[in-house]
């Protein structure tokens, strides 16, 4: 017997926020500012729309690069599931690129193309494309056998199945693999951007650290974590979700 | 689609099925022992053929050859004459479980041959599908998605989706084996009165001894394999078959003991060689 056992999801932001308040309590602001330090120095940022540039200019950084990132995944994540050649070939190279964390190519790509946007929109490439195209990979290879023998003898051809089989039953692991991807991207988005920008949330956040500014630390720290839960549960998740009927039978 | 649906005793006669022909065929899976060594099977066009046998014995192995999915290693499969291939529309496949496409809502899993095929406009399809749906008494649930239905509503949707192209030969590989015996019986009426209709030639498998002879022409009892073909038994039951008529029928209760002798028979004779559990239910 079991009773059911209320959900505690609720009370892990007030317990941060707490603890938080906690650590700072004792030390100057300076150090270690309290939670509505931080968000005075949010409304002194918005003030001057200093905010809005910063989370703009990540935000169109972030899409360029997993914009290209998904494209590429999906075809070599296709390509890899349906042709054991390709697939032969493509694994070790997927498995050294998710080996290195993405950020060890910041500097050369700072070399190559110089500080500024293309060298981080590569780094979010190569964090996002290689998760991305392996959990595809693995999605369409998962696909039943036994669909693809129902329709063939329903009449479809190479083609045919390729279009109205292999594409429609992948969406699922398609979303899912968004999802990782995008995320992989952020995380390598802000990285890159501490080493080499001159502007973003990432940037603002090397900076504030640079400068002495705890809070605006916290307050870049804090708007990074926040676009990550949004993309991640307000939308990823979604998406998934409206495939997860498609499992239950 | 011819609408004299008691027509049953001219059936087999009736130009709408496929013949096909299995001379000397040979197989074996590539890690393992041969499973059929020169079998030879023919059918009539419009006949209703059941497999029975113990499980492992190749029922599925031979469904799966006759419709070109595997190929045979020895010995020639046609049909109306054509070499088999999976892609031949004469064919029409049932499987074991409805194998619907999650993706799509009933109508258009149904329309999904008339599309691949190109018989037409999407209209056209759909009007076409919807009148199949109809026929196994599900065109109220055309916008459902598959898995908003019950195990029985999906093998009828797989069951029109198959007919819907109006194949000449239809496989049918234990279709109805996860389902109660109420529904059985009732998506058992609607098969032989469809395949009747359509004139088409059935090769049905079940492990059910009493299942294959309400429905078949001939029974066919697979040996152990290699064996092949044990023995085939003519079942001369009038048409249209009725649960209560066909059941109360004395050559239907003789022709289901003969053939639990049969198989009790091959079984009892190779009690190394079977695979799984028994494979023939008890009436």
């Amino acid at each position: 017997m079991k009773l059911p056992s209320p959900s505690w999801s609720w009370a892990s932001l007030p317990a941060i926020l707490i603890a938080w308040m906690v650590i700072a309590a004792d030390r100057p602001s300076y150090a270690f500012p309290q939670p509505w330090d931080v968000i005075r120095e949010g409304v002194s940022w918005c003030a001057h729309g200093r905010l809005a540039e910063q989370v703009a200019a990540s935000l169109a950084r972030e899409l360029a690069g997993f914009a290209a990132a998904v494209v590429v995944s999906a075809v070599i994540g296709f390509t890899a599931a349906l042709v054991p050649g390709f697939r032969a070939f493509i694994a070790p190279i997927t498995g050294i690129f998710m080996a290195l964390p993405p950020i060890a190519w910041a500097p050369l790509a700072l070399i190559l193309f110089g500080l500024g946007s293309s060298a981080i929109i590569l780094v979010i490439f190569i964090a996002s494309m290689f998760p991305m195209a392996l959990a595809l990979q693995n999605g369409v290879m998962s696909i039943r056998e036994s669909y693809v023998r129902a329709a063939r003898i329903l009449g479809a051809d190479r083609y045919q199945l390729l279009l109205h089989v292999y594409l429609p039953a992948s969406l699922p692991f398609l979303t899912t693999a968004w999802r990782i991807g995008f995320s992989q991207a952020w995380r390598a988005l802000v990285a890159a951007e501490m080493v080499g920008a001159s502007n973003g949330i990432g940037w603002m956040v090397a900076m504030g650290g640079q400068i002495g500014s705890s809070s605006q630390v916290l307050l870049g720290i804090a708007i990074i974590g926040t676009i990550a839960w949004v993309t991640e549960f307000l939308i990823f998740r979604r998406i998934e979700l409206r495939y997860q009927s498609w499992h239950q039978h | 689609m011819p609408e004299n649906p008691t027509s049953f005793a001219s059936r087999a006669g009736r130009a709408r099925g496929a013949a096909f022909a299995v001379e000397d065929l040979h197989f074996a899976y590539p890690t393992g022992q041969p499973v059929f060594r020169s079998l030879s099977l023919q059918a009539r066009a419009g006949e209703f053929i059941t497999l029975v046998g113990p499980s492992g014995c190749g029922k599925t192995t031979l469904v799966n050859l006759l419709s070109g999915f595997l190929a045979p290693g020895g010995g020639r499969i046609t049909i109306d004459s054509q070499p088999v291939s999976p892609e031949l529309p004469a064919l029409g496949y049932v499987f074991q479980s409805p194998q619907l496409f999650p993706w799509l809502d009933v109508l258009d899993n149904v329309c999904f041959g008339l599309r691949m095929r190109r018989n037409g406009d999407l209209s056209a399809c759909r009007q076409k599908a919807r009148q199949f749906l109809a026929l196994v008494g599900l065109e109220g649930a055309a916008g459902r998605h598959p898995h908003q239905l019950s195990g029985g509503m999906q093998q009828r949707v797989a069951l029109a989706r198959a007919l819907v192209l109006e194949p000449t030969l239809l496989l049918m590989d234990e279709p109805f084996a996860a389902l109660d015996a109420i529904t059985r019986a009732g998506l058992n009426d609607q098969l032989l009165r469809l395949a009747g209709e359509l004139g088409q030639t059935v090769v049905f498998i079940t492990h059910d001894v009493e299942e294959a002879v309400y429905l078949a022409d001939r029974v066919l009892v697979l040996g152990m394999a290699p064996d092949g073909i044990a023995c085939e038994l003519t079942i001369d039951l009038p048409r249209p078959r009725s649960q209560r008529a066909t059941r109360q029928h004395p050559r239907y209760a003789e022709a289901c003991t003969i053939l639990m002798e049969r198989i009790s028979a091959i079984i009892a004779s190779a009690p190394g060689r079977i695979l799984g559990g028994s494979g023939v239910q008890a009436p």
